[in-house]
């Protein structure tokens, strides 16, 4: 475990640097593409990228508006099971890579447990719905009253007309 | 685009919902990349500076265990930066790798405390849920301001139909 955590990587110019960003890209359990076909379509972009592809989809390593125009590109291929997030870490850094780290890297049981629920937010983006976000009060007793002797009335009204055309009939 | 904070701060779902709304998501992985660039630690995020637990002593007492000061650290300026909010209760620990439960504690009560439009949703565990999740986030990011959040309104309200959801919008 020391080695795992105590690798003073010799990290490239590009990982080193502030500008750098890198994007994680989760395909979801619905998803109408293959991790290959993300990649290719990011390599067709020519932007000048560090792109890897993974089990769970993709990584983008880069200036922040190339990763940007990437993602909104990749996204078009199926934009509902497409997902992404930022990470901290280089594509490779032997401190988190599951090749260097002899067991599964951190953050994989995190995309494990929220991979599960995808599929649900893919249905969800799929066929939105907005709803209310006002608060939602008790109706005092006073009115709630006032609408029950309403509707009370009302019966009355409707039973009576039925009666009525009752006594009509016979 | 509002800068919009979320618990648990690493999470996935969440972060992809605000980016497809065009805000700026303040993720922990934005905290760790500083540390990762920078060349006087070895290996983040595991080395900390002689800054670090200062940093976290604005957030928690000299009494409160290293650990949690540590991580304040990291998450207390993205609580700052924050001018919107979205907390998901009870999720559990591999919904975003927060392991710490007093860093949980103290991270949600800093976002509420904060004083920005927040959103509080709770956990989903099945289908209807999550749908109902994902609609009150994306109903919740349309209500925020595409430029500034200065003009939002002082109110608070809970969400129809949900005890546990609430929002809170402070000026």
């Amino acid at each position: 475990m020391v080695e795992n955590v105590c690798i003073n990587p010799d990290l490239g110019k590009e990982a080193m640097d502030p500008e750098t960003v890198t994007k994680m890209i989760i395909l979801g359990p619905k998803a109408n593409v293959s991790e290959n076909e993300i990649v290719n379509q990011m390599h067709l972009l020519d932007l000048p990228l560090t792109i890897k592809q993974t089990c769970y989809g993709a990584m983008v390593s880069g200036n922040e508006e190339d990763v940007k125009e990437a993602i909104k590109e990749v996204r078009k291929l199926d934009p509902y099971n497409i997902f992404t997030k930022d990470r901290g870490f280089p594509p490779g850094d032997p401190r988190r890579c599951r090749g260097h780290r002899k067991g599964p890297r951190e953050g994989f049981h995190q995309m494990e447990k929220e991979f599960k629920l995808l599929g649900f937010v893919s249905d969800a983006l799929k066929n939105p719905k907005k709803v209310s976000l006002e608060e939602e009060t008790c109706i005092p007793v006073d009115e709630f009253e006032k609408i029950m002797n309403q509707c009370l009335a009302e019966g009355d009204v409707d039973n009576f007309n039925k009666n009525e055309n009752n006594d009509k009939d016979n | 685009m509002v800068k919009v904070a979320i618990f648990p701060p690493n999470s996935l779902i969440l972060a992809d919902l605000i980016e497809r709304k065009g805000h700026e998501v303040l993720t922990l992985q934005k905290a760790v990349r500083k540390k990762v660039k920078d060349p006087d630690i070895d290996s983040p995020p595991m080395n900390l500076t002689e800054e670090d637990p200062i940093k976290g002593l604005k957030y928690a007492a000299i009494e409160v265990p290293s650990g949690v000061r540590g991580r304040m650290s990291l998450i207390g300026p993205l609580i700052e930066e924050a001018e919107a909010a979205i907390i998901v209760d009870n999720a559990p620990f591999g919904f975003g790798c927060i392991g710490c439960a007093r860093t949980n504690e103290l991270s949600i009560f800093y976002l509420r405390k904060r004083g920005v439009p927040t959103l509080e949703v709770k956990y989903p565990n099945t289908q209807d849920e999550t749908t109902d999740m994902v609609n009150k986030i994306n109903t919740f990011l349309d209500s925020l301001p595409k430029s500034n959040s200065k003009d939002l309104n002082q109110e608070s309200f809970v969400i129809p139909g949900d005890n546990k959801s609430k929002v809170t919008k402070n000026g």
